[in-house]
């Protein structure tokens, strides 16, 4: 396989990977409200952990780790999302029940910058600074695929699983659930005072959101066959923050054009481009700066992103809801109905 | 034999005692650095109502300003460098308000997207930093350190320096805020900014000044903790913005003095159990403070009320 198909499949890996993982920071920031500044660093415990329980023992390997029991491809993948999802619930349980939105950001940036401390100096758990690698390729015994042939097929994978997740947040979004999910994101006091557990619902969208991170995560070790703490510093975070608002908050096919266009070809193609001599690192650098400064450029000029949240259509108070005619077909947006004239529906600026 | 036995711990414990009063030496040189970024960070968050996410950022830009000043351009004295950096960084901090902050602040209520915003300003001038100045670790240009004893504490001339800073700073905010009229604007806008407003205080004026001694005190936090800490790297501040964050929040968020008062104990905190665990995790601890006061404590020590 020529040069430039390896390249290609690598970004198309990029973009249904950073899809994941913008759909589940979407159900947290854009869907709930939640500002998750600590989002990689469960993108971080999804990767590491679906690696350890891919790898063999640590004994003999030269790597410290924990766990090592030598998984199969999607268990592994599948416990790593889990395990980003239980330390969700870790984390709301202290940090999300008491406080206002900057107080948490505050709380969540300060995690994940301990986070990559603990995981960088503590070698015992997942090797400190040098990260983990050598993390067997999934199905490369089974289908007899070398690092070349690897590449595309497990692009296609992740595309496989990007389209079934999608499915499935779709679903979520358009529920009862997804509707409380805005309700809070536009007036928490409102829902609390319509009888919602804003926490509950919190906790709920945290979950969910970390999940995706995890994936998003897994997928990305098992891509690339190693992982280390200085992919997750919260600059990170920031590539993912930029894929949403870009795309447009609280919709997925903005979370695509964002994915698209950000991490696709923004983040990862200049990574091809040849250094500069004598400035090694100067074109990354200079890359996440046009990054930070477009998404400051965007929310100005286009605060609603590249495609809009679609208004949704109020229903009006004890209307019945209408029948949703096919995909993409209006349904009864009872949230917008049941809150107060001021308060809007959408996550439009005001 | 058992002489021996009982001289050896008796030894031993001298050594630990030894080890704690180094520990609490340092613990204050930490607690200067923090109490001025911490009451930096507090100033401009009573003023504007947001948190800055670059302030880590800010500090590490005055630190190379006073880098700059000090190794490449002027070559002037460290602490004269220091000064004129902080000072730069402070005009720095009203240029990137004016032009940046402020119109986001004013054009969109809800506080995600100025925070968003200042989460990307952390990750432009983390990386024009980076442009700049390399990721190399690079070096002040200073007179060797001369070690003075003080009973069993040791601290080097410029540790004593930057504790001086430290202290003559924090004179200078409290004499500011409680007996000019500046000051008093400055509380009376972090009270109620409208109210402060239909009084006659020009909140503009208010927010300009207070961004420019936020920025000030962020490079002379930076500047200093490149000196205590020897050496100086694009990412040095923003890994300190969660010992800050955890100094602000143990005092109460928005309260200054309160903020030195989390710097107090959060400086000692860390070093101090640093003599007892690996130092590798000392900045740890002040996050274990942190989550200890968000569940026993959430609005911190000094609470301002109707806050948080």
């Amino acid at each position: 396989m020529s040069g430039t198909w390896y390249y290609v499949f690598t970004l198309v890996f990029f973009f249904f990977d950073y899809f994941i993982l913008a759909m589940g920071l979407n159900i947290q920031y854009g869907e709930t409200g939640i500002l998750n500044f600590a989002y990689i660093g469960f993108v971080a415990i999804g990767a590491y952990m679906t690696g350890v329980l891919s790898l063999p023992s640590s004994a003999g390997t030269g790597q410290y780790y924990i766990l090592g029991l030598s998984l199969p491809f999607p268990v592994n993948l599948l416990l790593g999302g889990l395990s980003a999802s239980a330390f969700a619930v870790l984390v709301a349980l202290i940090a999300l029940r008491r406080l206002r939105t900057d107080y948490l950001a505050m709380v969540l940036i300060s995690l994940s910058l301990v986070l990559y401390d603990i995981s960088n100096n503590y070698v015992p758990l997942f090797n400190g600074a040098d990260g983990l690698y050598n993390v067997p390729e999934p199905f490369a015994g089974a289908l007899h695929l070398n690092t070349n042939s690897f590449i595309p097929v497990f692009a296609g994978v992740t595309g496989a699983i990007a389209l079934l997740l999608w499915f499935v947040m779709s679903r979520v979004t358009r529920s009862p659930a997804g509707r409380t999910f805005r309700a809070i994101r536009d007036d928490d006091v409102v829902a609390a005072a319509l009888g919602k557990d804003v926490f509950r619902q919190q906790l709920k969208s945290m979950i969910i959101g970390s999940f995706y991170a995890g994936i998003g995560g897994g997928l990305l070790i098992q891509f690339s066959g190693s992982f280390n703490p200085t992919a997750w510093l919260p600059g990170e975070t920031f590539v993912v923050f930029a894929v949403i608002l870009v795309g447009g908050v609280g919709n997925n096919i903005g979370l695509i054009v964002g994915s698209l266009l950000v991490e696709t070809l923004l983040v990862h193609l200049p990574a091809f481009l040849p250094a500069i001599p004598g400035a090694p690192g100067l074109i990354e650098y200079f890359d996440a700066v046009v990054v930070g400064a477009l998404l400051m450029a965007m929310l100005w000029f286009r605060p609603q992103g590249i495609v809009p949240e679609r208004v949704r259509k109020a229903a009006r108070m004890g209307a019945r809801e209408r029948p949703a005619d096919g995909p993409g077909g209006l349904v009864g947006e009872d949230v917008a109905a049941l809150a107060p004239a001021g308060a809007r529906a959408g996550g439009r600026a005001r | 034999m058992v002489l021996l036995a009982f001289a050896s711990v008796e030894g031993g414990q001298g050594q630990g005692m030894q080890l704690f009063w180094l520990s609490v030496g340092f613990g204050l040189v930490t607690a200067s650095v923090l109490a001025i970024s911490a009451v930096g960070l507090s100033l401009q968050f009573g003023i504007t109502n947001y948190i800055n996410f670059a302030y880590g950022d800010f500090m590490a830009l005055g630190a190379y300003f006073s880098y700059a000043l000090n190794n490449e351009l002027l070559h002037l004295d460290i602490w004269v460098a220091t000064v004129i950096g902080s000072l730069g960084m402070g005009a720095l901090a009203v240029l990137l308000n004016h032009f940046v902050l402020a119109p986001f602040a004013r054009r969109f209520h809800k506080t995600f997207y100025v925070l968003i915003v200042t989460f990307g300003l952390s990750l432009v001038l983390l990386n024009l930093e980076y442009s700049i100045w390399g990721a190399d670790v690079r070096f002040f240009n200073m007179s060797l350190d001369r070690a003075h004893h003080f009973g069993p504490v040791l601290l080097t001339t410029s540790q004593i320096i930057v504790m001086g800073i430290a202290v003559v700073t924090m004179l200078a905010v409290h004499t500011l805020l409680k007996v000019t009229r500046l000051g008093k604007s400055m509380r009376a806008m972090s009270d109620n900014t409208s109210l402060a407003m239909t009084s006659g205080i020009d909140t503009k004026r208010i927010t300009t000044i207070t961004w420019f001694i936020s920025g000030s005190l962020a490079g002379l936090s930076g500047s200093v903790l490149g000196i205590t800490e020897g050496n100086l790297t694009p990412a040095a501040g923003e890994l300190f913005l969660f010992v800050i964050f955890a100094s602000v929040i143990v005092g109460g968020v928005g309260s200054i003095y309160g903020a030195m008062a989390g710097a107090l104990l959060i400086g000692l905190a860390t070093e101090v159990s640093a003599a007892y665990i690996n130092p590798a995790y000392k900045l740890d601890i002040a996050f274990v403070i942190l989550i200890v006061t968000l569940l026993v404590r959430p609005s911190g020590l000094f609470a301002r009320p109707g806050r948080a």
